[in-house]
């Protein structure tokens, strides 16, 4: 089973703390322990125990030196907390007219607070406001039927950063590769794989929107046989679970 | 083409370095075994065990070295074949890189090329398996690729050489022309990235032509161009990498390794619409695909699988008999002859250091040749056909649960017959721990040699009755035992993700005889040349410290002088004698010192002695026992040694030495092939002392709770 979601049980200080090494990796190109302690002005004593916290649960690798760097799923997800706190602030400033100092600060103690939901809303509502301008009388009746306003996400995170990891396929229950019975095909959406069996994945043709076709199992119903724009591979069933496909 | 024209040096360039790269599967070794013929040697990498192939040939006074990179499906450094051929292509100093693809899977072969191109190499395409492709009805226009490309494109057949005389003149051409940079059109998004990086990286670190690759390694954020960059002080660059990897990804919603990978099939997908003229129309797999249907069937494929393993498991060991045969006797043959050359009794040293030392050393490595030589060709056409595909395919679930791979099981079966050839067949394996738990393990499979020992062994201590079962629980015993250490070590020493199984499964075809032979004899060579030489050091010291020193007088001599023993006759005198040099020599004495050791596992000197003997090979166990207790084989058959066994030990003490000997201290050759293929003699002292320990653990668990019951 895939592992607990990690923003589940990621505090707000915890949450402080990925972004702001995902700041100083992206600014200086790499994040000490000291200069975490110095951006999040406190004591270098104090950085060890989040970090720890962090590594633990996957986002961050601390062991090497004092070098801090984000894996790909902390990135993703100091990502996500910034997108939030961007657009928390920019709606702040931009909207409600605050200093930036103040809509920063404000940004900062609602980020972690708000639920996905009103999250998804807000983004809609700043969109509306940003792409929409012209405000009359029934600008509310209009945020309801503006074409900018649809059930389509991928309008959202086109707007503010952060990939669009498809929150699309929550809505049907996710199919992979091994989903599929012999003989069926099925077109890739998306590779879920890390590191290196996703590159190898990728490499080997394992694109969004090819059509994989399962040729057959093994005896021992492991490995399964797939095969993609003439060629034929073998690959596990843990792998092949990660190849999430919609079925022709 | 114009650009052919007035470049016509006076042939100016001597040798040219080419190196072949490649997805696996491509043909590229068949190509290369067509342009170097039997001008090659197989290699190591230095610290990797990835195959290194050179090879040469000359046309029209032109030397061409090339290197036959390992297959990889691109230029990420995610396993070793993969970190090699990037390293060969950024910093091997080639002058040209022929990329070799199969042109049934040019949407994904040409990624490679893609990614070459951006190396600043000087590439050469060989579109390779033309033949199969043609056959199938695809059409490409070859002369509009050149022009789009700006550099040359070859229709090659590998097997066959057809196109390697026009390859090679194109190889030549390219060496001369001066190096132009390829364009790769990537997308508006990455390539304006890649320009941007490239304009703030500096030259001191990476060589100008390298800056489109480094723009991407470092764009994509690979480690080893992080930190290369960043000790060369090329902060700027890694910022605006950063900068632009975070714009791709939300602009594009798409992870950077994705939004490249992407780019590239781009690349290669609008490359294609412009050159192929007609599409494949007919299935080139349609009979690999019915052969498919019986050989990887569910309920028949398996049983199948077992057949052919079996019948490449006879051939080794019943074909490679009569061979064997020869060469012991051709060796023997030898052995005597030089003997003549002294008189008859005649105990010159340099007479016993040649024809005990080297002849003896040297044919105990040239005996397993034949085994070696004809499994090599059975896994030589397992592999050039496809099947060997098929077979890691249907095994990897149950290698699987021990830690180990659909391909370890053949190295594993082929332990049965030699421990050499199983080792040597961990070749096949691409996972570097993978292969070295198969290798470590194998020792535990219980080999041909030991069957002396056990054929010695059981029946001295164990009643008629038992002597099947326990045969059958060793052998059992030793697999069981290999696969739960596999797993042990899997889970400790060599822990880490499992690799994984993502293998391609290429359409079956038919191997050329050239082929194979030359994989055989590439692989065979190299275990003459590297482990003769290491086995042949190691066996001229045992003779050395079985030999000496001699004792002035023999107690024998002294006893008959005094009349207290009665006659012998020269083969008795000369048994006796021989038992005393032992016991007298280094061995001897090591025994006796090693004595207080081995004693809570009820062994004696006489014991470490034969062990030291098993130790240059196991068989040698059972004449060294012979030689302790003074009864040449010639004389006395086994009989007689079994019986003065039982007088001398327990049954308890005989189940304990049949396990050490089973379990522990691999012989020499196994100890110098593991140092040879793993590349250090870490792995291969971990596995002698490693082995020796279990060994050591289980006998004295059997002796003493042996000796509680009793």
């Amino acid at each position: 089973m895939a592992p607990a979601d990690p923003t589940s049980t990621l505090t707000g200080a915890l949450e402080d703390y990925l972004e702001t090494i995902f700041l100083l990796v992206r600014d200086k190109g790499f994040a000490r322990v000291r200069d975490i302690a110095m951006a999040r002005e406190v004591k270098s004593g104090s950085v060890s125990p989040a970090l720890k916290r962090l590594s633990e649960m996957g986002l961050v690798n601390y062991e090497r030196r004092e070098y801090v760097g984000l894996t790909a799923e902390g990135e993703r997800e100091a990502r996500r907390v910034l997108a939030r706190h961007d657009l928390l602030g920019r709606f702040f400033s931009e909207i409600l007219g605050m200093s930036g100092e103040a809509a920063s600060r404000e940004a900062c103690a609602m980020e972690h607070s708000l639920s996905a939901e009103a999250m998804d809303r807000l983004v809609r509502f700043f969109e509306f406001l940003t792409i929409c301008p012209e405000m009359d009388l029934h600008w509310l009746e209009k945020f309801h039927c503006c074409t900018v306003v649809q059930e389509d996400v991928s309008s959202c995170t086109r707007v503010f950063p952060g990939p669009s990891k498809p929150r699309v396929d929550l809505r049907e229950e996710p199919k992979s590769v091994t989903d599929l019975v012999p003989g069926r095909e099925g077109r890739i959406r998306q590779v879920r794989a890390q590191g290196a069996v996703r590159q190898r994945l990728l490499d080997l043709g394992l694109l969004p929107e090819v059509v994989v076709r399962v040729e057959r199992v093994a005896p021992t119903g492991d490995p399964i046989w797939i095969s993609l724009q003439g060629s034929h591979i073998a690959l596990r069933r843990c792998e092949a679970e990660s190849v999430l496909i919609s079925e022709e | 083409m114009s650009r052919e024209l007035g470049e016509e040096p006076p042939s100016s360039l001597r040798i040219v370095r080419v190196a072949l790269a490649g997805n696996p599967n491509s043909g590229k070794t068949s190509l290369f075994n067509a342009l170097t013929g039997a001008n090659q040697h197989v290699g190591n990498y230095p610290g990797v065990t990835v195959e290194k192939r050179r090879g040469t040939c000359v046309r029209d006074g032109v030397r061409f070295e090339i290197l036959d990179l390992p297959g990889s499906y691109s230029l990420t450094s995610y396993t070793p074949e993969e970190r090699i051929a990037q390293e060969e292509i950024l910093e091997g100093n080639h002058d040209v890189v022929v990329v070799v693809v199969d042109s049934n899977t040019l949407n994904r072969s040409l990624v490679l090329l893609a990614q070459v191109m951006l190396t600043g190499a000087r590439p050469v395409l060989s579109l390779n398996m033309s033949d199969e492709a043609f056959r199938a009805g695809q059409r490409i226009d070859v002369d509009k690729m050149q022009v789009l490309l700006g550099f040359p494109v070859i229709e090659t057949v590998g097997h066959r050489g057809l196109g390697a005389d026009r390859l090679l003149e194109a190889i030549r051409k390219s060496a001369i022309t001066p190096a132009e940079r390829p364009r790769v059109v990537l997308g508006e998004r990455l390539d304006a990235a890649i320009l941007a990086i490239r304009a703030r990286l500096g030259t001191a670190v990476f060589a100008p032509a390298l800056h489109g690759w480094v723009a991407v390694k470092l764009l994509v954020g690979e480690q080893a161009f992080l930190d290369a960059a960043e000790r060369g002080q090329e902060e700027e660059a890694i910022r605006e990498a950063l900068q632009r990897r975070h714009q791709i990804e939300s602009e594009t919603g798409m992870d950077i390794s994705l939004f490249v990978t992407e780019r590239f099939f781009g690349f290669v997908d609008g490359l294609l619409k412009e050159v192929v003229t007609h599409r494949a129309r007919v299935d080139a797999r349609e009979l690999s695909n019915r052969i498919d249907k019986v050989l990887v069937n569910r309920v028949v494929g398996l049983p199948l699988f077992a057949l052919v393993m079996f019948g490449i498991f006879w051939v080794t060991f019943s074909v490679g008999e009569a061979p064997m045969g020869w060469i012991e006797a051709g060796f023997g043959a030898l052995g005597r002859w030089v003997s003549g050359w002294w008189p008859d009794g005649s105990s010159s040293v340099i007479r016993s250091l040649l024809v005990d030392g080297v002849i003896g050393g040297v044919g105990g490595v040239l005996v397993f040749l034949p085994n070696i030589l004809l499994l090599f060709l059975g896994l030589a056409f397992l592999e050039d056909t496809g099947y060997m595909a098929r077979a890691a395919f249907l095994m990897d679930r149950v290698m699987h649960l021990f830690g180990l791979h659909g391909k370890s099981f053949l190295p594993m079966l082929t332990g049965f017959g030699c421990t050499i050839p199983g080792i040597m067949a961990t070749r096949t394996l691409e996972n570097e721990r993978d292969r070295l738990t198969t290798m470590l393990v194998l020792p535990l499979i219980p080999c041909g040699a030991r069957l002396p020992i056990l054929m010695l062994l059981i029946p001295a201590f164990f009643a008629e009755s038992w002597r099947a079962p326990v045969l059958w629980a060793v052998y059992t015993g030793g697999i069981v035992l290999a696969l739960f250490l596999a797993l042990l070590l899997r889970r400790s020493l060599l822990r880490g993700e499992d690799a994984p199984f993502v293998m391609e499964l290429p359409p079956y075809r038919l191997p050329t005889l050239r082929a194979v032979v030359l994989k055989m004899w590439g692989r065979g060579w190299l275990y003459l040349r590297k482990a003769g030489t290491v086995i042949l050091a190691i066996s001229l010291l045992m003779w050395v410290i079985t030999a000496y020193p001699k004792p002035e007088q023999y107690q024998v001599d002294l006893e008959q002088a005094a009349g207290r023993l009665q006659e012998l006759d020269h083969e008795q005198l000369a048994a006796h004698r021989a038992a005393e040099d032992l016991r007298y020599s280094i061995a001897g004495r090591l025994g006796r010192t090693l004595e207080p050791i081995v004693a809570p596992l009820g062994f004696d000197w006489r014991i470490v002695t034969g062990m030291i003997g098993a130790f240059a090979a196991k068989e040698v166990f059972v004449a060294q026992m012979g030689i302790v207790y003074s009864m040449g084989e010639a004389t006395n058959g086994p009989e007689t040694l079994r019986a003065a066994l039982r007088r001398d030990y327990p049954p308890s003490v005989g189940l304990a030495l049949i396990l050490f000997l089973m379990i522990g201290a691999p012989c020499m050759a196994t100890v110098a092939i593991t140092r040879r293929e793993s590349g250090a003699w870490k792995w291969a002292l971990l596995q002698f002392g490693g082995l020796t320990a279990i060994a050591y653990l289980v006998s004295l668990v059997v002796y003493q709770v042996g000796r509680l019951v009793s």
